[in-house]
C-alpha cells in the first residue's frame, strides 16, 4: 500500500508542477528598464541576468542583475533626500545630495556579486533563490569616499564599525536591512558612496547614494543608503547574524549550522564562470570561442585555464587588459573541436595571492560563495 | 477470494488516504495564496526544491517576521507535495522586455 499510494501521490503532484511551470512561462512580467532577465521573483524583484550577456567587461545596467531582500522603497526625491552621519562622531550631519557630489569624486570599476550566487548547484538543495552563474555584474561605480564621508563628520578614532541602512523597510516583522563593516573596510580609498553606476542613477540598483564594498560580497553594498553610524560594535540584526554568516569549519553537506561558529563573510573567493558557449548548447565543428568572466574578490584574477576534455589537459586562456583589484577579467579562448561529440568544458581561475578554483565548492547551509570550477556539457555537431 | 477482498480493501483505504492527501494539498495551495503573497509573489516559493524539515524550518522562520498562517500543517503539505527535494527542479522563467534603449525608467 505504501507504494501504490506514493506512486498514485506523485502522479498527482507532478501533475501540480506542470501546471505551476506553464502559469510561470505564461505569465511572466516586464521589469522596466530591463532587458528579458531570469525571473526569480517578481515582488520584490530578483532577477538573474542570462550569461550570454556578460560579453562586455561593463556590464550594462539593463541586464544588471537585482537582489532585493524588501521591497523596494518609493523613488527618492533628490531635493529632499539627506544622509545622516552619526554615531560615534564629533559632528552629526545631514548631508544633501548636492553635498555629496562636491566632496572629491572617485570612479571605481568593481564587480558585485551576490552572496548566493551559483546557490543554484549546490546538493543537497538549501533554501534561498536559486541563483546560477548570473548574479554578478560589473559596473563603474562613482562617488565620495565613505572616509571623506567620516572624516567631515569627525569620527571617533575608537569606532570599530560603520553601521548602514538604507530606505528600505521590512514588511510585517520582516526585520530591517541593516549592515555593518568593520572601520578598516569602511576608510579603505575605494569604498564610496556611490551617486552613479555606468553614468546613471537607476533606483533599482539603490541610488540615489549606494555604499560600494569593492570585493566584498554584493550584501555588504547597501542600496537606497539613508544612515550611515559610527559604532563600536557590529549590528546585531538578522542580515548580519544569522545572515550572511559562512561556517567557519566545513560542515558535511546537509547538516545544520552550527551557531556559535558562524562568521560574517568577509571578501570573495577566486572563481570562473563559462558564458559561451551554454550549458548543454549545440555547436558546429568548426572554430569556436569559448568565453567567460573571472574574479577574485579584493584580489585580481593572474590566470583562467579552459579544459575542452574535461580536465585532463589545460590551455590558457587569454584575459582582458585591465588587471584590477575587485573587478573581473572577461577571458576567452579559440577552440577548434577536432570531432563532433559531446564535449565537458571547464574553466579554473588563479588570483594575484595563488588562491586558485577549487573542484569543489564547500557546501554550506545558505549555500553561500559558490565558486567550483565551471562545467558546461556542449554537442558539436558536423556541419551540414 | 480473502486476497482480493484484502486488495479491495487496501485500494479503498489507499483512495481515502490519497482524497485526504488531495484536500489538504489543496487548503495548503490556498493558504500559500494568503499566507505568502502579502510580502512576496510565489515564484519565491515555487523555485524552491526542500525536505519536510527543510520547509518546516523555512515556516518557523516566516511565522517569526509576522505571516499569519491559519492552516500551517496543509500548507507544509502543499509544499512537500509540490516542491520537496524529490521534486525535479523547474525551468526558470524569464520576463519579457522592459528596456527601451535611450529611455531611463
Amino acid at each position: 500500500m505504501p507504494f501504490s499510494r506514493r506512486h498514485l501521490f506523485a502522479t498527482l503532484a507532478s501533475g501540480a508542477i506542470a501546471s505551476h511551470v506553464a502559469r510561470a512561462a505564461d505569465d511572466t512580467i516586464a521589469i522596466p528598464g530591463k532587458r528579458p532577465m531570469i525571473l526569480h521573483n517578481d515582488r520584490p524583484e530578483d532577477l538573474e541576468t542570462p550569461v550570454r550577456y556578460f560579453d562586455s567587461w561593463l556590464t550594462p545596467i539593463e541586464v544588471f542583475f537585482v537582489r532585493q531582500h524588501l521591497p523596494r522603497p518609493q523613488a527618492i526625491n533628490p531635493e529632499s533626500y539627506r544622509l545622516t552621519v552619526n554615531g560615534m562622531v564629533s559632528k552629526p550631519l545631514q548631508l544633501t545630495l548636492d553635498e555629496l557630489k562636491k566632496l572629491p569624486q572617485f570612479t571605481v570599476p568593481a564587480t558585485i556579486e551576490c552572496t548566493g550566487n551559483g546557490r543554484g548547484f549546490y546538493s543537497p538543495k538549501v533554501p534561498g533563490i536559486q541563483w546560477m552563474r548570473g548574479a554578478i555584474g560589473n559596473a563603474e561605480w562613482r562617488g565620495p569616499r565613505v572616509s571623506d564621508v567620516l572624516k567631515m563628520a569627525g569620527v571617533n578614532s575608537s569606532a570599530a564599525f560603520i553601521e548602514t541602512d538604507g530606505a528600505d523597510v521590512g514588511l510585517a516583522s520582516t526585520p530591517d536591512f541593516v549592515r555593518s563593516l568593520p572601520m578598516n573596510k569602511a576608510m579603505h580609498p575605494a569604498t564610496i558612496l556611490a551617486l552613479s553606476m555606468n553614468g546613471r542613477t537607476p533606483d533599482i540598483h539603490g541610488f540615489p547614494v549606494r555604499l560600494i564594498v569593492p570585493g566584498w560580497d554584493g550584501t555588504s553594498s547597501v542600496k537606497w543608503v539613508v544612515r550611515v553610524s559610527a559604532t563600536a560594535q557590529a549590528s546585531t540584526g538578522f542580515f548580519m547574524n544569522p545572515g550572511y554568516r559562512y561556517p567557519k569549519y566545513a560542515l558535511p553537506p546537509g547538516t545544520p549550522a552550527r551557531p556559535a561558529e558562524l562568521e560574517v563573510i568577509e571578501g570573495m573567493p577566486v572563481k570562473s564562470c563559462i558564458t559561451a558557449p551554454e550549458d548543454q548548447q549545440k555547436i558546429a565543428l568548426e572554430p569556436a570561442t569559448i568565453r567567460g568572466f573571472a574574479w577574485a574578490g579584493e584580489n585580481a584574477i593572474e590566470r583562467v585555464e579552459v579544459s575542452t576534455d574535461g580536465g585532463s589537459r589545460w590551455r590558457d586562456a587569454q584575459l582582458s587588459p585591465k588587471k584590477l583589484p575587485f573587478a573581473w577579467r572577461l577571458w576567452s579562448l579559440e577552440w577548434t573541436p577536432a570531432d563532433p561529440g559531446y564535449y565537458t568544458l571547464l574553466s579554473r581561475a588563479t588570483d594575484t595571492a595563488g588562491r586558485v578554483q577549487p573542484i569543489v565548492s564547500p557546501w554550506n547551509p545558505s549555500g553561500y560563495l559558490w565558486n567550483a570550477i565551471d562545467r558546461v556539457g556542449i554537442t558539436v555537431e558536423k556541419s551540414a | 477470494m480473502r486476497t482480493a477482498i484484502s486488495i479491495a480493501g487496501v485500494t479503498v483505504l489507499a483512495l481515502v488516504a490519497l482524497a485526504a492527501d488531495e484536500a489538504t494539498v489543496e487548503r495548503g495551495r490556498k493558504e500559500a495564496g494568503l499566507a505568502c503573497t502579502p510580502c512576496h509573489s510565489l515564484r519565491l516559493v515555487q523555485s524552491q526544491r526542500l525536505s519536510r524539515a527543510a520547509w518546516n524550518k523555512e515556516l518557523d522562520k516566516m511565522a517569526g517576521w509576522g505571516t499569519k498562517m491559519t492552516d500551517r500543517d496543509a500548507l507544509l503539505e502543499y509544499l512537500v507535495a509540490n516542491y520537496g527535494d524529490d521534486k525535479p527542479p523547474s525551468p526558470p522563467a524569464m520576463s519579457k522586455n522592459g528596456f527601451t534603449p535611450g529611455k531611463q525608467p
